[in-house]
């Protein structure tokens, strides 16, 4: 019999546990106290409570640093993971805040108590190095996701966009089950750093490819790059805003983080080669061609899109494509990568609010909904500005730099392998300048449409938004804030 | 020697039938489908007893064939699916599905022609209920909880999303 | 003496095993074991169950003031092989429109699972067909096949009253199964193990007078109660019989089976209806063992029939006495009564499991449920589930 620390478990998982007692709090109330409540007070009490649950996350974790590594890679508590866990839990209190506007539902209880265990998934995804655990929180974030992504009621589109999420996700996580139970036959462990040890390396045993492709599939699906990402278009366009803000932000810096994690930990050594004429395979080459895939197809496919939203979908492909290039950089490239994936959360997030307030006020997100809103909000059309072009790497934004430390990091690994796929990556960034122009184009030199009714925008979504674009600026002039403590060991 | 036998007798009865949930030349009623997999599970279960895990193989047949199958076929009956239409084969997937299916396969019958599986081993531990109780509370005791929330989830998100909102 | 009486099914099984063994090679012990226990369960219970037919008609006929029936062979004791070879002759009608494999293999579905589910109940003292780690596991998993073969035979008769039938019966047994099995957890948490022999083993003994009986506890009395009315929902029995509800849905999921198939139907409702009050003797009722210390020279089996004659005459009366619940008041009643008592009386069961003994874990134990039982009851009426119904559409 193994002898457990139970208490031990408690003090690592402490703020999982802070933020599902949090969503069980949240549902209790709104059932027991709330009922007789008003909607928009209840909609504030729950979204408040559940923006104090994560709070009180980050605010454990700060204060109470337990690092350490439970049964055998059950749960890896480092210093990094205490930051994805962080960037996480702020994309949720900021998703939770921009919800405060909103009218898509009248079940806020659920909806909180949803948004907040899908967190926990992502947080257990992010600190677990164990296949079984991987699996289950990812399982477990998905779940909640596809529900999020439904929750409009009465919006049919909403219902059809869950519907193609959940079937691609279903069957990509049936992908991912076969390629890990084919790691688990091939290793005889579930825990990443045994398995890497099991497998060795550099030569690729044919069923240990048939299992890297498979997990690819399936966390491909996840981070939406290019042969897997149908569903992201639709999703984004037809959730209700604040879900498609979190799916694309939140739930793709943690699967981002536990890719690189399976990929560089669990097959470390296998790493191969994606260079022309000195081919090698491994997973360096499989991840070089959904790059690739993903930069060509992302920009060239956003160019044609008419709406907002789904512009965004086919931008986050292509972003993908460069975050794919930090996990190409091994573990050098982490704190690049999350660097990255947490500024371009801010920004997605930022970019989704500010389409979302478009919507509520013209009834609608198309381009041409955008026209003239310098005029209208001049402070929501300078955040859009900052936005776009921070996805499209302008200095001296966040994307500028998170793009530039991605680049680096690819180069600096294997002798200038990448340089091809960097070279692409450069050249499709100066394509997606002309589709985030065009956006930018519609709000300051389009002339606004005549009579359009003025109303007050809610005052949380604003400021939700505001922050938003002060964090991707202050990240933007001052990199080394956060990449300092996330290259730290 | 008879356990041997009874395993590819049990493996091969669950190919058959899960061959013909998917694809029953007879009868293309979801009912028929869904009975098949019923027989899939109890194979399946039936698999677990020769791996001495006699609480897995009950667990399996109570789970599966019992509650979720039962309640597949409850949601057939509720929808009144009709037998499907013979659906026209598309060219395209029939060749993409055939290649990749034949390259796993092949994959597959070289890895094992490459490394002949050994003698098989006996398992570490019992499946007795007893040691299957320990390991979920000491070693698993983090994926047990974790899964116990994924079913909050999914309990949520069903009453959720079936309720009607009656205003 | 006593002894070898309660042995004499078992010794007599190991001679015919050793006299058939000087004809048939040695290896063939365990399968001639086996199977010869098999037949003898085979032929208990169908005896049994002739025997019960006619003593439900007997008795529901005295409850309602009539003789029931006395007209073939002394006192009607011959009426089972009448109404047998009455099933038998019967022409064996199949509705055209059925699906004609299913509808033929529904029944079997039905009967050949409980008579599974004999084999893990210890009738007598060394008396178990199959002694599994997993036997209580085993039990409920062989009976989710009744919830298929109800599907199964209500599905293929294409005929609507048997399709509302099987959707009020699966309805139904998936709501009681959850509080069966949580009060069947109890006494698996007590017992330290799923095997039904080690649980009577559990509670063989006496203090004084009073047996180690599950059901002389709190939580136990609390998990047998709940654990009757759960199987009375599971064999659909009255007062839950709404599957089958002559007056309303004609006969429910079995509507088009007649002849041997319909007697098949029948076979396995009484049976299963044995399996599962086997199963509350194995668990709360001491099993095998007697009740009292003076008179345990009766043999081991004598008890457990004894008990399971009882319990029969229980479900009897229970169907004369008691009106047909209706759909709304049988889900609320499962879900908003039963289950939560279920698992309060699991909580109930772990106190009495760390509590020091002696009449404080009596008392607390007792209040809990008490209170459960007051509160959860209370609630239930005043939510006016069990009152007039109201109609949102109709009216």
């Amino acid at each position: 019999m193994i002898p457990v620390n139970y208490l031990d478990l408690l003090r690592l998982a402490a703020p999982e546990t802070v933020v599902l007692a949090g969503a069980l709090v949240v549902l209790g109330v709104d059932l027991l106290a709330l009922r007789e409540v008003e909607t928009g007070l209840r909609r504030l009490l729950l979204l408040i409570l559940g923006a104090v649950t994560c709070g009180a996350a980050i605010a454990w974790m700060a204060a109470f640093p337990n690092l350490g590594n439970f049964m055998q890679g059950m749960l890896v508590v480092t210093p990094l993971t205490q930051w994805v866990k962080g960037g996480v839990l702020a994309l949720a209190i900021l998703t939770l805040l921009l919800s405060g506007g909103a009218s898509f539902t009248n079940h806020w209880g659920e909806y909180v108590a949803l948004l907040l265990l899908s967190a926990v998934g992502l947080m257990f995804l992010v600190s677990s190095e164990s296949l079984l655990v991987i699996f289950i929180a990812l399982e477990l974030a998905s779940l909640s996701l596809y529900i999020l992504a439904a929750f409009h009621h009465d919006a049919p589109e909403s219902a059809e966009a869950a519907l193609k999420y959940f079937l691609f996700g279903s069957v990509s996580a049936g992908f991912m089950l076969f390629g890990l139970s084919l790691l688990y036959g091939l290793s005889g462990s579930i825990d990443l750093r045994e398995i890497a040890a099991a497998l060795g390396g550099p030569f690729l045993d044919p069923l240990l490819a048939v299992a890297m492709v498979t997990v690819a599939v399936g966390l491909g699906f996840k981070i939406a790059a290019a042969p897997f990402h149908l569903w992201a278009p639709d999703v984004y366009q037809a959730a209700p805003p604040p879900s498609a803000a979190f799916i694309a932000s939140a739930s793709k810096l943690a699967s981002f983080f536990v890719l690189a994690k399976v990929l560089s930990v669990g097959m470390g050594g296998l790493e191969g080669r994606a260079v022309f004429g000195d081919y090698l395979p491994g997973w360096v080459p499989l991840l070089a061609a959904l790059a690739a895939a993903s930069l060509l197809w992302g920009n060239l496919a956003a160019i044609v899109q008419t709406n907002v939203r789904r512009l965004i979908a086919y931008s986050a492909i292509a972003h993908a494509g460069y975050m794919l290039l930090g996990i190409m950089g091994g573990k050098a490239g982490l704190p690049a990568l999350v660097y990255y994936a947490m500024t371009y959360g801010f920004t997605t997030l930022g970019a989704f609010g500010v389409a979302s307030l478009v919507r509520d006020r013209v009834g609608g997100d198309n381009l041409s909904d955008f026209a003239g809103l310098s005029r209208r909000e001049p402070w929501m059309a300078f955040c859009m500005l900052v936005f776009m072009l921070s996805l499209a790497g302008i200095p001296p934004l966040a994307g500028f730099f998170g793009k530039f430390y991605l680049f680096a990091a690819a180069l600096k690994t294997s002798s200038l392998d990448l340089l091809w796929l960097v070279i692409l990556a450069i050249g499709m960034s100066a394509v997606s300048l002309y589709y985030y122009l065009q956006v930018l184009k519609q709000i300051y030199v389009v002339p606004p449409p005549s009579g359009l009714a003025a109303a007050p925008i809610p005052s949380l979504p604003k400021t939700v938004i505001i922050l938003a674009a002060l964090t991707v600026i202050v990240l933007g002039c001052a990199p080394n804030l956060l990449l300092r403590v996330l290259a730290a060991p | 020697m008879t356990a041997d036998l009874l395993f590819y007798l049990f493996a091969a009865c669950t190919l058959v039938c899960g061959f013909l949930v998917i694809a029953n030349p007879f009868s293309l009623n979801p009912v028929t489908s869904a009975m098949f997999l019923v027989l899939t599970m109890v194979f399946l279960a039936g698999l677990f007893v020769l791996l001495h895990a006699f609480f897995l193989a009950a667990i399996q047949v109570l789970v599966y064939a019992g509650a979720v199958m039962v309640l597949f076929l409850f949601v057939i009956m509720l929808l009144d699916l009709k037998a499907e239409e013979r659906r026209r084969l598309k060219v395209f997937g029939i060749t993409t599905g055939l290649i990749a299916v034949g390259a796993i396969l092949f994959i597959f019958l070289n890895t094992l022609a490459q490394a002949p599986l050994g003698a098989s081993t006996t398992p570490e531990l019992e499946g007795t209920t007893m040691a299957l109780g320990k390991l979920l509370f000491t070693r698993y005791l983090l994926p047990f909880e974790v899964v116990s929330v994924l079913l909050l989830v999914a309990m949520i998100g069903a009453i959720f999303l079936s309720k009607k909102e009656l205003k | 003496m006593a002894e070898k009486l309660d042995q004499i099914f078992v010794q007599a099984k190991h001679e015919l095993v050793r006299w058939l063994l000087c004809h048939v090679p040695g290896a063939w012990a365990e399968v001639l074991s086996a199977l010869l226990s098999i037949a003898t369960l085979l032929v208990a219970f169908a005896a049994l169950f002739a025997l019960t037919t006619l003593l439900e008609r007997k008795g529901l006929g005295r409850i309602q003031n009539r003789y029931g029936p006395n007209r073939v062979g002394p006192f009607g004791l011959l009426q089972p092989v009448a109404d047998g070879i009455k099933a038998l002759t019967k022409e064996d009608v199949v509705p055209r429109a059925a699906d004609q494999v299913v509808h033929f293999i529904a029944p079997l579905v039905l009967v050949v699972p409980v008579f599974l589910a004999l084999a893990v109940l210890p009738v007598g003292r060394n008396m178990v067909v199959v002694d599994l780690d997993a036997g209580l596991l085993f039990f409920f998993a062989v009976g989710a096949a009744t919830e298929l073969s109800v599907f199964m035979a209500g599905w293929s008769s294409r005929n609507k009253y048997s399709l509302l039938g099987a959707m009020r019966a699966i309805a139904q047994m998936i709501s009681y199964e959850v509080p069966l099995i949580l009060s069947a957890v109890t006494v698996v948490m007590m017992a330290g193990s799923l095997s039904t022999v080690r649980i009577v083993e559990v509670q063989a003994g006496f203090s004084g007078w009073l047996p180690h009986w599950h059901v002389l506890t709190p939580w136990g009395l609390a998990g047998f109660l709940l654990f009757l009315i759960a199987a009375a929902a599971e064999a659909n029995r009255c007062p839950f019989d709404l599957p089958e509800g002559e007056s309303e849905i004609i006969a429910g999921y079995y509507i088009e089976y007649s002849g041997f198939k319909f007697a098949l139907f029948f076979l396995g409702e009484y049976i299963g209806l044995f399996a599962v009050s086997g199963l509350a003797i194995t668990l709360f009722l001491g099993g095998w063992t007697a009740p009292l210390p003076f008179v345990q020279w009766v043999p081991s089996y004598v008890w457990f029939f004894l008990k399971l004659l009882s319990l029969i005459a229980f479900f009897i009366w229970v169907r004369g006495t008691l009106p047909r619940l209706r759909m709304d008041q049988l889900m609320s009643f499962a879900w908003k009564f039963m289950l939560p008592l279920s698992l309060i009386n699991l909580l109930a069961a772990g106190l009495w499991r760390f509590l020091p003994e002696g009449l404080t874990r009596w008392a607390f134990c007792s209040l809990l449920l008490a209170a459960a039982y007051i509160g959860l009851g209370r609630s239930l009426v005043q939510r006016r589930n069990l009152g007039r119904r109201t109609y949102r559409f109709a009216e």
